[in-house]
C-alpha cells in the first residue's frame, strides 16, 4: 500500500512550487519535523480506511457542534423577531416572517444564490453527481439563511439544513485531506447523519435516514462511519443541548389488540393526507417556478405574509412547530383544533417551500402528523369509546406514519417513533400504520418527493427507493440445469466419450476433488478415445489371445514402437494416451458460484472463464447447473425487458 | 425494473461546477498535516464559541422561564387559572424538563374545571406520575380530576389515587397535607354514598388529626357525624369541649351527636349553651326541643319522684289514647291512604296494611280494655313497675299511629317515638 502521506505532497508540492529554472542551492541538511508533523504523518499513516472511520468521529464533533450553533441562532432570530411568547401580537406574527421572508430573498439574490431548497436533495447531489463535493460557503449559507426563515416564523424545520451542513462540513474536511475521490464522495452522506443525528437527537433514525434515503447501501464500511458520526455529533450536541428527547411523550399503553383497527383507520387516513400534500407539492412547484425569476426575491416575502395572515388566528403553524407537537401529545387541544392545524400547516409549509425559502420539511411533516393523528384518534374515542389509547398515542403514531407516508421512509419512521418514545410498546401500532400509508403513498405517487423535486429541477438522481426495491437477479436465475457432463477423475475416457455422443456442446466438467471442478476439453477428449479405441482395435488384430490390455508380438518383427501403434492425430502413442478423465489436461480449478449469489458477482469471473459451475453451499460436489456469460447476459435480458 | 450496480457506484461523473476546480486549486497549496491542523485548532474554536453561544442561550432561557413562571403564580394568585396556564406553558417552552413548572401548569389547568383543561392536565399529571408514582401532590391533583368525572372507571381511580395521595411521599407538611388527602377522601366518599367504606376512614382521621388543630378537630367530628358514627363524634366533640367549652360549633356538633345516641339530657345541656341566633337552625332547633320534650315527658329519667314518674306515664296514657282515637277513629283504622297506594298493587297493600292495623289495633285496644282501671296514677305510684307496661303500650300505639298515619308532628308524639327507641334500642 503507498504512503498516503507522501504521494499527495510530492504531488501537491510540485504543482505549487513550480520555479523558474535557477541554479541548485547546495543541499541544506534535511529540518527535523516538526512534532506535530510528526504525529500528523503518524495519523495518516494508519490507512486511508481506518483513517476515515476516525474522520468520522471529527465530523461527528463538528456537526453536533454546528447544529448547537444552529439551534442557538434560529431561537435568538426567534426571540429578535416573534418574542419569548407562544403567542406572539398580532404585529409581530404578521411583520416577523414577512421581513424575514425579505432578507431572506435578498440574500439569496446577492449573496447566497443557491441556498433554495431542504438540504437533502443537495447533498445527495452532491454525492451521485459532483463527487461529494459541498462547499462551505454552502454550509454558511444554509445556516444563514435557515436560521433567519425558521426563526421569523416560516413553516419551515432545521433538520434537512442540519443535514446539508453536516454534509458539507464532511466535505470540506475530506476535500482538506486530500482523501481519495470514493472516500470523498463517502463523507457527505456521513456528515449529513451526523447533523441529522444531532438535530433530531436521534442518532439510530438519522443512520436509517441517510441509509434508506442518500445512499440505499448497508455496506459494513459505510455503515460504521455513518453510526459512529452520527453517535458522536448526537453525545456532543446532548453536551450543550442536554439529553432530552424531542417530545415529552407520555407513556403509551396498548390494553388491548382490537384497539389495532383504530390504528388501521389512522394509517388510512394520514397515508391519504400525505398523499394530498405530495400531490400539492409535485403540482405546485413546477407552476411557481415558471413565474418570471425577478419574482423570486420576493416570493419568500410572499409567503411569510400569507403565513403570518394564517398566524393571526392560529400562531401555532409558524415555524417548527415542536412545542405545539408537544402540546398536542399532551392533549392540549380538541379533535377540531389537532384538525384545523393540521391542515393548515400542510398550507403553510406548502407556501414556505414553494416559495424557495431555505428550509425543512422533517419538522413540519412531524407537526402535521401529530395533530392529524391526534384528530383521527380523537375522533374515534368519540364513535368508539373502548377504544382506550389516549390523543397522545395517536399523535405519536400519526407522526410516523405521516412522515412514512409524505417522505416515503417506513424504516426510519418506526425507528423514529422508537426513539421518539423511548419504548417499544408502540411498535406494533406504528408498524401496521405505517405500512399503510406507505403503500397508499407509493400507489398513488410512483416517484417520492426528493427524487421528484430532482427532476423537476433537471437533475436524475438514482432513485434510493427503486434500488431498495429491485430485483436483484441471482446464479439461480440463469443457470442451467442438466447441461453439462459430469465425469470423475477415474471414468474412462471411452466412457466419457460415449456420453458425450448425443449431449451436442455440453461441457464436460471433472469434479477433481471436493471442491475443484475442472473443465475437459471436448475435441481432445473424442481424440484421445479415438487413439485409445484405436490402439485396442491393433491389439486384437495382433493376437486374438492376447490378454486384454497387454501388447503382443505375434509373428514377424517385432513393431517398431513397442508402445503400440500412434494415435491417428494426437500423435501421442496409444500405449501413453491417457485413459482415464482425470489424466486428460484440463483447465481451473473454475471459480464456483453459488445459486443465491449476484449474477454481478458472477460477471467478474465470466469473462474470464467459458463455464462456471453453480454449486451447492453445503455440498461442493454437487452441481446445481452451470452458467455461462452468454447465459447471465440473456438474464438480464430477459429481467430488462419484463 | 431491473438495475444492476450499487448506488454509490452508479455516477462517476465529473462535471463537478467550476467550485471544485477553485477549491481544489487553493487547497492544492496545503499539505495535510497543514489541513488537520487547521481543523483542530478550528474545533477548538468552535468548541469554545459553542460553549459560549449555549450559555448565553441557556441563561436566556432560565430568565425567560422564571419570568413567565412569575407571572403564571401572579394570575393563579389572582384566581385567574386560565391565564395563569397560558403563563405556565410559555414558562415550559424555556425549561420543558422542570417538573415543577409542569405540575404548576397541571394545577391551573385543573383549576380551570372544564372538561378539556382536565383532560391536559391529566396528561401532564400522568407524565410526572410515571417519574414520581409515589408522589402525594401529584396523585391528589389526578384524584381530584377523576373525581370529577362521572363513570365507574374513574371511581376506581380516584380511589385509587386518593390513596396514593394519602400514603405517598409529601416533600413538605407531610402529615397535614396527608391528613387533608384523607378528608378529602371522605368527602367524596360521602357524597357518593359509599357509607361502609367511609366509616374507617373517618375514624382514621379522627385518629390522626393533632389535638392541638381545633379547626381538623371540628372536621374530623363532623365527618363522622356525616358517616353515622354519633358516638365517636360525640366523644370527639366532648375532647374539644374540653379546651374550648364556648365553641359553638362543637357545641351544635356535641348536641347533636348526643340526641343521635339518646343522651337527651347531654343534648339538652350542650343545645341550651348554643347562641339563640345558633339555636334557630331547623336541625338545631328540632333536636334541641325534643330532646327538651323527651326530657319533659319521659318517665324512665333517674331524677324523677315516684309521683312525677306516675304523672308522666299517665299523660303519654292519655296522649296515646288521643291518638288512637285520631287516627284510627278509634274503632276499624281505615285504610292508610298515605302509604304505597300510588304504587301498583298499592291498593292491595294499603288494605293489607288496613288489615294489619285493624289486628294491631283490637289488639292495643283489648290490651287497654283490660288494664284501663290498673293504669292510673295512684297505681303508678304504688306499682312502678305497671309504668312500664303502661309505656309498652304507649310506644305500641305511637308505633302503630306512625305506621298507618304516618309521622306526627305532635312534639310529644316524636319525644314519645325517642323515648321508645332509646328504649327498645330499635328504629321507629
Amino acid at each position: 500500500m503507498t504512503d498516503p502521506g507522501t504521494t499527495p505532497d510530492a504531488s501537491s508540492h510540485a504543482a505549487s512550487t513550480a520555479q523558474p529554472e535557477v541554479a541548485a542551492p547546495p543541499a541544506a541538511p534535511e529540518a527535523k519535523p516538526r512534532l506535530w508533523e510528526s504525529w500528523s504523518r503518524w495519523i495518516f499513516a494508519i490507512g486511508e480506511d481506518r483513517l476515515f472511520l476516525v474522520l468520522s468521529i471529527l465530523i461527528g464533533v463538528f456537526s453536533g457542534l454546528a447544529v448547537v450553533c444552529f439551534h442557538v441562532a434560529i431561537q435568538f432570530v426567534r426571540f429578535l423577531f416573534l418574542g419569548s411568547s407562544l403567542s406572539p401580537n398580532l404585529l409581530r406574527v404578521v411583520v416577523a416572517p414577512t421581513l424575514g421572508g425579505l432578507c431572506v430573498g435578498l440574500l439569496a439574490l446577492r449573496v447566497f444564490p443557491r441556498s433554495r431548497g431542504s438540504g437533502v436533495n443537495q447533498t445527495k447531489l452532491a454525492v451521485y453527481v459532483l463527487n461529494g463535493y459541498i462547499s462551505f460557503r454552502t454550509v454558511i449559507s444554509k445556516f444563514t439563511m435557515c436560521a433567519l426563515a425558521i426563526g421569523s416564523g416560516q413553516s419551515l424545520g432545521p433538520e434537512d439544513p442540519a443535514l446539508h451542513i453536516g454534509a458539507g462540513i464532511a466535505s470540506a474536511i475530506g476535500r482538506g485531506l486530500k482523501l481519495s475521490q470514493k472516500k470523498v464522495r463517502m463523507m457527505a452522506p456521513i456528515g449529513a447523519a451526523a447533523g441529522l443525528a444531532a438535530a433530531f437527537n436521534a442518532p439510530m433514525s438519522a443512520v436509517v435516514f441517510v441509509i434508506e434515503e442518500v445512499i440505499g447501501n448497508w455496506s459494513a464500511g459505510v455503515l460504521g462511519a455513518v453510526v459512529l458520526a452520527a453517535y458522536s455529533s448526537a453525545l456532543t450536541m446532548r453536551q450543550f443541548l442536554g439529553p432530552h428527547a424531542l417530545f415529552r411523550v407520555p407513556p403509551f399503553e396498548l390494553t388491548h389488540p382490537s384497539e389495532l383497527i383504530a390504528y388501521v383507520i389512522l394509517g388510512v387516513v394520514v397515508g391519504l393526507l400525505s398523499l394530498v400534500f405530495l400531490k400539492w407539492l409535485s403540482y405546485a412547484r413546477p407552476k411557481v417556478l415558471a413565474l418570471p425569476s425577478w419574482t423570486r426575491t420576493l416570493q419568500p416575502a410572499i409567503a411569510g405574509l400569507m403565513i403570518g395572515i394564517i398566524g393571526i388566528k392560529l400562531p401555532q403553524v409558524m415555524g417548527a412547530g415542536y412545542i405545539i407537537i408537544d402540546q398536542a401529545l399532551h392533549g392540549q387541544f380538541t379533535w377540531k383544533l389537532l384538525l384545523i392545524l393540521g391542515l393548515l400547516k400542510i398550507l403553510a409549509t406548502g407556501i414556505s417551500f414553494l416559495s424557495g425559502t431555505p428550509g425543512g420539511l422533517f419538522a413540519p411533516a412531524l407537526f402535521m402528523g401529530a395533530m392529524l393523528g391526534g384528530a383521527v384518534g380523537a375522533v374515534e374515542q368519540l364513535f368508539f369509546p373502548h377504544v382506550t389509547g389516549s390523543v397522545a398515542t395517536f399523535a405519536l403514531v400519526g407522526m410516523a406514519t405521516f412522515f412514512a407516508g409524505f417522505l416515503r421512509v417506513p424504516i426510519t419512521a418506526v425507528f423514529m417513533a422508537i426513539e421518539l418514545s423511548g419504548s417499544y410498546t408502540a411498535v406494533g401500532p406504528v408498524l401496521i400504520s405505517v405500512m399503510i400509508a406507505y403503500l397508499i403513498s407509493r400507489r398513488y405517487q410512483k416517484i417520492p418527493l426528493f427524487d421528484l423535486i430532482g427532476r423537476q429541477d433537471g437533475v436524475v438522481l438514482p432513485s434510493i427507493e427503486e434500488l431498495r426495491e429491485q430485483v436483484t437477479l441471482v446464479a439461480e436465475d440463469a443457470m442451467r440445469h442438466d447441461a453439462a457432463i459430469i465425469v470423475e477423475p477415474d471414468d474412462p475416457i471411452l466412457d466419457v466419450a460415449r456420453r458425450m455422443d448425443g449431449k451436442g456442446d455440453a461441457p464436460v466438467l471433472c469434479r477433481a476433488k471436493l471442491g475443484e471442478w475442472r473443465l475437459l476439453d471436448r475435441a481432445q477428449i473424442q481424440q484421445l478415445a479415438a487413439t485409445v479405441a484405436s490402439s485396442a482395435t491393433g491389439k486384437a488384430a495382433q493376437g486374438a489371445t492376447a490378454p486384454p490390455g497387454e501388447l503382443r508380438n505375434v509373428g514377424g518383427a517385432p513393431p517398431a514402437n513397442t508402445a503400440g501403434p500412434a494415435g491417428p492425430v494426437t500423435g501421442v502413442p496409444a500405449a501413453k494416451a491417457p485413459r482415464r478423465a482425470g489424466e486428460v489436461e484440463s483447465k481451473g480449478p473454475l471459480p464456483l458460484v453459488f445459486p443465491d449469489e449476484s449474477l454481478e458477482e458472477a460477471l467478474r469471473w465470466a469473462g474470464d472463464w467459458p463455464v462456471l459451475p453453480v454449486v451447492n453451499r453445503a455440498d461442493l460436489g454437487k452441481l446445481e447447473g452451470i452458467l455461462t456469460l452468454a447465459d447471465i447476459l440473456k438474464a438480464f435480458r430477459t429481467a430488462a425487458a419484463e | 425494473m431491473v438495475r444492476t450496480g450499487s448506488a454509490l457506484g452508479v455516477l462517476n461523473c465529473s462535471s463537478a461546477p467550476s467550485e471544485t476546480h477553485k477549491s481544489a486549486g487553493r487547497s492544492a497549496g496545503y499539505s495535510r498535516e497543514t489541513v488537520l491542523l487547521s481543523c483542530v485548532v478550528f474545533l477548538v474554536l468552535l468548541l469554545a464559541v459553542t460553549a459560549f453561544a449555549a450559555r448565553m442561550y441557556h441563561k436566556q432561557e432560565h430568565v425567560l422561564a422564571d419570568q413567565w413562571f412569575a407571572r403564571g403564580e401572579a394570575a393563579f394568585r389572582a384566581g385567574n387559572a386560565l391565564k395563569a396556564a397560558k403563563y405556565y406553558r410559555n414558562a415550559l417552552v424555556y425549561s420543558e424538563s422542570n417538573t415543577a413548572f409542569q405540575f404548576h401548569l397541571a394545577q391551573a389547568l385543573t383549576a380551570a374545571h372544564t372538561k378539556e383543561t382536565d383532560e391536559e392536565a391529566q396528561s401532564y399529571l400522568l407524565s410526572l406520575l410515571a417519574e414520581s408514582p409515589g408522589s402525594g401532590e401529584i396523585n391528589l391533583e389526578l384524584a381530584h380530576i377523576a373525581a370529577r368525572q362521572s363513570n365507574k372507571m374513574s371511581a376506581q381511580d380516584t380511589l385509587r389515587y386518593y390513596y396514593g395521595a394519602i400514603y405517598g411521599v409529601w416533600q413538605t407538611d407531610p402529615l397535614p397535607k396527608r391528613w387533608d388527602a384523607r378528608r378529602e377522601l371522605c368527602e367524596y366518599l360521602l357524597a357518593h354514598g359509599m357509607t361502609a367504606q367511609v366509616q374507617p376512614e373517618t375514624i382514621a382521621l379522627a385518629q390522626d388529626v393533632p389535638l392541638s388543630d381545633l379547626g381538623r378537630q371540628k372536621e374530623a367530628a363532623a365527618l363522622l357525624a356525616r358517616a353515622g358514627l354519633w358516638d365517636r363524634a360525640l366523644t370527639e366533640y366532648r375532647a374539644i369541649l374540653s379546651s374550648h367549652r364556648r365553641d359553638s360549633d362543637a357545641l351544635s356538633g356535641a348536641g347533636l351527636s348526643a340526641f343521635h345516641v339518646g343522651q337527651y339530657a347531654a343534648a339538652v345541656e350542650y343545645l341550651a349553651a348554643l347562641p339563640r341566633t345558633t339555636r334557630m337552625r331547623p336541625e338545631v332547633s328540632s333536636a334541641f326541643a325534643e330532646s327538651r320534650e323527651v326530657e319533659a315527658i319521659s318517665p324512665f329519667l333517674n331524677r324523677l319522684s315516684r309521683r312525677e314518674r306516675a304523672r308522666r306515664t299517665v299523660e303519654a296514657l292519655t296522649r296515646a289514647r288521643a291518638l288512637m282515637q285520631n287516627c284510627f277513629g278509634g274503632n276499624v283504622a281505615p285504610p292508610n291512604l298515605k302509604s304505597g297506594t300510588s304504587k301498583p298493587g298499592g291498593a292491595v297493600a294499603a288494605a293489607q296494611n288496613g288489615a294489619t292495623a285493624n289486628s294491631a289495633l283490637q289488639q292495643l285496644q283489648a290490651t287497654l280494655a283490660q288494664k284501663s282501671r290498673v293504669w292510673k296514677e295512684l297505681n303508678f305510684i304504688r306499682d312502678p313497675s305497671q309504668i312500664v307496661d303502661a309505656m309498652d303500650w304507649v310506644f305500641q300505639v305511637e308505633k302503630a299511629a306512625a305506621q298507618t298515619c304516618g309521622p306526627s308532628r305532635s312534639l310529644m308524639d316524636r319525644a314519645l317515638l325517642l323515648i321508645a327507641k332509646s328504649q327498645t334500642g330499635s328504629e321507629a
